[in-house]
Formats: structure tokens, sequence, C-alpha cells
């Protein structure tokens, strides 16, 4: 899929037609984004093996790997560290 | 540039909207060396989108569109000696000894930094507020900003078709900006009974042949997985729907201009004085005259203060500047910049399009703190102590 590097992800994923962007944790509903602003936390995604990534406010890279979330996320240790 | 891992600036101005660069190049302008931090990676805060023109009076920009005038304070501000901005920066906390910290990729690595300034400034804007009614989390339901964020800010369309809610200013604006981009627009629906924008603005949208029903709301929004339509009812005097007055569209993109909030989780944190005034977008940082907290030391201005607009918020921006130097002694005279502060903000309150802030300040002034409170700048001197230094 291709973007422009340095845009959210979110703006590249729209642009591409996909606006689900993970599963809510409970009922499993899709969610998109709402503010766009790293606000509300609407449009979190699994970016590189990471999950609860803000994507309308994460920059597009060459060569990501971006997942749709389902639930929660998952937390994979060691961590690089931060 | 790598910071050292303790800042201490005299003043700390979270947030590089029109309020917080506004209030950095005051308190620069006066001689106080000024860390200015914001989270995005240039300038401007919600300005970097507002493709429109300005209104109010020339000292804030009147004709010129948001985007120049972010550019203009922006320029300013990265050229300001003694202001050093730090962008790609998220404030995490503020803590009881005074605090601040950070997490900065401002240098291109994360990392973390911590800032004890004398005097804070908190401008961090504020934020969408949503609507309740079933199927308001599906993709396809955004805050009207979202929707001029994508378009203004990344070019790309939010959907084919869209109904806006809300026919304040930030609706109608949107809905116009909208059609600018070629996308459709259904219909404008608004809650109370009348429009709450000005009339320039809604006679644009009318003209475009674009409906506006006041007294309407969303019932609810159909799709499984994504937007596909939204039905509308007509409210009865008490804000409840009319059940045989549902109205369908068909659309892709619901964009809700219901309103903002303060975004003051910071102040909350650092046990400013809340109060909760409607008029103002909910819960508000009690302020006095010069925009100081109910803690010593800690200033708010912008829409974090009170939901307004850019115009005044940089005002109110330049009044925290101002008062926040004011109090660090650097041995000016700062009252009759700040005299004319308070009447550059008089004016753009005045008149009928500012009677709901007026009514908001008179409700928030009402709340003042039992102990602490104190009057402009002769005091905020003798307030070294609590949060700041």
């Amino acid at each position: 899929m291709e973007g422009f590097e340095g845009e959210p992800i979110a703006a590249a994923l729209h642009a591409a037609g996909i606006r689900v962007l993970r599963e809510s944790p409970v009922l499993g509903r899709p969610r998109g984004f709402f503010c766009a602003v790293g606000n509300c936390s609407s449009c979190l995604m699994v970016v590189d093996g990471v999950p609860n990534v803000r994507v309308c406010v994460e920059k597009l890279r060459a060569g990501m790997r971006v997942e749709r979330q389902k639930g929660k996320g998952e937390l994979k240790w060691p961590q690089s560290p931060c | 540039m790598a910071p050292k891992s303790l800042l201490t600036p005299p003043v700390m101005v979270i947030g590089a909207g029109p309020a917080g660069m506004s209030a950095a190049l005051a308190a620069a302008d006066c001689g106080a060396e000024v860390l200015l931090c914001d989270s995005f990676s240039e300038p401007g805060g919600q300005l970097v989108k507002q493709t429109h023109k300005f209104f109010g009076s020339r000292q804030q920009f009147a004709g010129v569109r948001g985007i120049e005038i972010a550019r203009l304070l922006g320029d300013k501000v990265a050229s300001h000696p003694r202001i050093h901005l730090l962008l790609d920066t998220h404030v995490l906390g503020y803590y009881p000894d005074g605090m601040v910290t950070m997490e900065s990729a401002a240098d291109g690595v994360a990392r973390y930094l911590k800032a004890r300034p004398r005097r804070l400034v908190v401008c961090s804007g504020a934020a969408e507020k949503p609507l309740a009614f079933p199927g308001n989390d599906l993709p396809g339901v955004y805050g009207a900003g979202a929707v001029q964020t994508l378009m203004n800010l990344h070019g790309v369309k939010p959907g084919r078709r869209a109904l806006m809610v809300g026919a304040g200013n930030i609706g109608l604006i949107i809905s116009y900006q909208l059609r600018q981009a070629k996308v459709e627009v259904a219909a404008v629906v608004e809650a109370a009974s009348a429009i709450g924008g000005y009339a320039v603005h809604a006679s644009k949208i009318r003209r475009l042949g674009i409906p506006i029903h006041t007294s309407h709301t969303v019932k609810r929004a159909h799709g499984t997985r994504e937007l596909e339509g939204v039905t509308v009812w007509r409210l009865d005097g008490q804000g409840r729907g009319i059940p045989g007055t549902e109205m369908r569209f068909e659309v892709d993109v619901l964009c809700l201009a219901v309103g903002l909030s303060p975004a003051a989780e910071l102040l909350w944190l650092a046990g400013c004085r809340m109060l909760y005034v409607p008029e103002l977008g909910g819960h508000v940082p009690w302020h006095d005259e010069v925009q100081q907290t109910s803690v010593p030391g800690i200033f708010v201005a912008g829409d974090a203060a009170g939901v307004e607009e850019a115009s005044s918020a940089m005002v109110t921006g330049r009044m925290a500047g101002l008062a926040a130097a004011a109090s660090l002694d650097l041995g000016a005279d700062f009252r009759v910049k700040l005299e004319e502060a308070r009447l550059e903000l008089a004016s753009l309150r005045a008149g009928p399009a500012g009677e709901k802030i007026r009514r908001g300040l008179e409700r928030l002034n009402l709340g003042v703190p039992a102990s602490g409170a104190r009057g402009p700048v002769s005091s905020t001197r003798a307030q070294a102590s609590g949060g700041g230094s």
C-alpha cells in the first residue's frame, strides 16, 4: 500500500479507502478515527508490532507494518527501551 | 539539539497554538527566557487547518487566513532569541514540586525530559465534544475538526456525502470547506431553534443549496462496519425527539460540530480549582483577570481557559505571558501592555456574539476561590511560592 512519507498513517489508510482501524475490546465493534489530533484514542492500531499506536498522529514511513487492532492489543516483551 | 534532562526555564508555555505562541512572544519580549513545547511537529495548533479568513480587529489578524497566522506567529517564535521551541514533545505530567515531565522526540529519538519552570502557562486548547446516539462509534462519524484536518492538512477527502451536526461557526465553515473539496453536503442539522454561527457563513451554505434544519438532532446512525446513513428527527421544546418527524440521509460521513470542551487535564492534575461553566465548554479552571489560576504561578490561556475562538486566544495568551513575566520581577512596567490586552479582549467579547462568553466569565468569577484568590499584577508579584519557582 502506498502513501506519502510523513503524513499520518490514518490519512494514508483513509485515502486508500480503509476506515475501520480497530475492533473494540468488549463488543468487537468497528472503530475509525474521531478527532484526528491524538486526543481521543479511537484510532489505535498495531504498528510494527506495537499495539495502541494513535495512527492519526503517527507518521507514515516506508516499510511500516500496520495491523488492525483487536481489543486491547498485546504487548510483546522485551520491548525496545523508550 | 539535545536538551539537558532537567530544564529550568523562567517561563514554560505548554501548547504552541495561537494562545501559546502569543504567550511565549509576550513573555519573551518582556525579557523572560521561555520554553515553548508542543506535541506536534510544527507550531500553530489548530490554526494550521483553518483556511478561512479571520474576523475581529487588525491586532488579531482580521482578513488573514488561519493557516497564514500560524506561519506568521510560528516564524516569530522560531526566530526569537529568548524562545526555546521544543516540538514533537508530549507533556506527560505535573508534580506537586512544580515538575513538568515530557516525552520528547525533538531531536529524533524519544527521550524523557523534566522541567521545573518558575512560571507555567498552560495553553493546551480544547477537545471536540461527542454526541450520544446509537451508532455514534461507527467509522465515518467524525468530529468536525477531524474532517477539517483530514481535508485541509492532509488533502484526503473524508468520504462522498456528508451530514453536518451543528450550525455554529465551525459546522458552517466546515460544511463550506467540504463543498470546496467536492464532498456533497446533504444538510446541516442544529438542535437549537436558531443558527448559532455568523449570518455570513450561514448565507454561504444556503446559497449552495444546503438546507439547515434547526430544532433537529441525530436519532441514530446506520451501518454495520461503516457509516451508511443517518436518521435525524425534530426536537420539541424540551429537547425530546418527536416520533413521526424522522428524515433519513444516505451519507458515509457524519460530522459532529457540537462544541468543544477545554483540554484542561494538566490543570486538574496541578490541583487548580475547576468550575463547571457550560457557557465556556464545561469544566474550566478558575482564573483571574490576568489568566492566573488558583495555583500561584500557573496561568492558563486560550480554549483551555474556556472555549472562545482563536482571536481571543491570542489576546488571553498575550495577557498570560505578560502576567507571567510581570511576576518574575524583570524590572519592567507591564501595566500599559496589560491594559491594552484587557481593552482588546473587552472589544472582542462585546456585542451579541460575545454574550455567552460574558455570561460564562461572570459565572466563573462568582466561583472565586475562598482562599488564595488575588487581584491582577500587583499581587501576582508576591507569589513566588506554590506551583511556580
